[in-house]
């Protein structure tokens, strides 16, 4: 049986909502706006303050403190210059911490609101991490989805210190992991997972 | 009276900070919004596609933004009623 069944399960195409900016004009603008460097995005997430907009990319970790108009590129390591960003997760708590899950290179942790990282991958089993998710009562657990080596979902209680596989993780590709404040009635609350056969949840007590 | 075709693929994914109940979240096909954790679901944004990313203010529940795999930014002030793209 799978662990994590769908929650969006009959198709409806339900009544469109009535939007005061006008339909050709907004797709006209996305179409002029492809191409700004960012190549394909993943990820996007804000800091606990509302202040400081972090995008994940093919071609890297962005940020942005003007609510997207611009964007500076952060260096998570000098190691890895060109990290494909899978995953962001801030702590709902502390503007300062921020998870970032890479395509090739595991999991990055900044307690200084993105200034430095290092990397936080003892006991994950491969280094390609598609989904993290921050659980919202405490931050320092969190879920982070792996795809290929290792596959699998794994879960650490102290911040990214160490990791433990926990889950096989939902059928299909992994593209977003999220904790989200909903009662299992199990004493945990659910995971979520965007992947490539729909939005699936976990109330696995985790 | 449910929302997305089974197949369809959840790019992204959003939590809104006061009522956990309230999600979103990006597909190829637009951007979606379920009141009740997911069990059903409604179109917002029309006209978007080819949707990437979103998060939601962690301060401000109605300041969303929401990205395009090309990078094309998108923020709503009404938790996702009316969108206009970030200059």
């Amino acid at each position: 049986m799978p662990r994590f069944p769908r929650v969006l399960a009959t198709g409806l195409m339900a009544l469109a909502l009535v939007c005061t900016v006008p339909l050709r004009s907004l797709a006209a603008q996305g179409e002029a706006n492809k191409g700004q460097g960012f190549e394909h995005v993943h990820a996007l997430a804000m800091d606990a303050e509302g202040r400081t907009l972090f995008l994940g990319a093919h071609t890297g970790l962005f940020r942005s403190e003007n609510g997207g108009r611009s964007w500076q590129n952060v260096v998570m390591s000098e190691r890895h210059r060109y990290l494909d960003v899978m995953a962001i997760a801030s702590d709902p708590r502390d503007a300062s911490v921020i998870y970032v899950g890479t395509h090739e290179a595991g999991v990055f942790k900044s307690a200084d609101g993105g200034r430095t990282w290092k990397e936080v991958n003892i006991g994950l089993g491969g280094l390609d991490v598609h989904g993290l998710a921050i659980d919202p009562n405490v931050p320092a657990k969190l879920h982070a989805a792996v795809r290929e080596k290792g596959e699998g979902v794994y879960r650490s209680t102290d911040g990214g210190g160490r990791w433990v596989r926990v889950d096989d993780g939902p059928g299909g590709e992994v593209k977003v992991l999220s904790s989200v404040n909903v009662s299992t009635g199990m004493g945990g609350i659910f995971l979520y997972a965007g992947t490539a056969e729909g939005l699936q949840r976990s109330a696995d007590c985790f | 009276m449910g929302s997305l075709p089974t197949n369809r693929t959840v790019n992204g994914f959003a939590v809104s900070p006061v009522d956990p109940r309230v999600i979103y979240f990006a597909t190829r096909d637009g951007l979606f919004k379920s009141p009740d954790a997911g069990v059903g679901s409604k179109p917002i944004g029309q006209g978007l596609k080819n949707m990437a990313a979103i998060a939601v203010s962690p301060k401000r529940p109605e300041e969303v933004y929401a990205s395009t795999t090309d990078g094309a930014i998108f923020k709503s002030m009404d938790a996702g009623v009316t969108w206009s793209r970030q200059p």
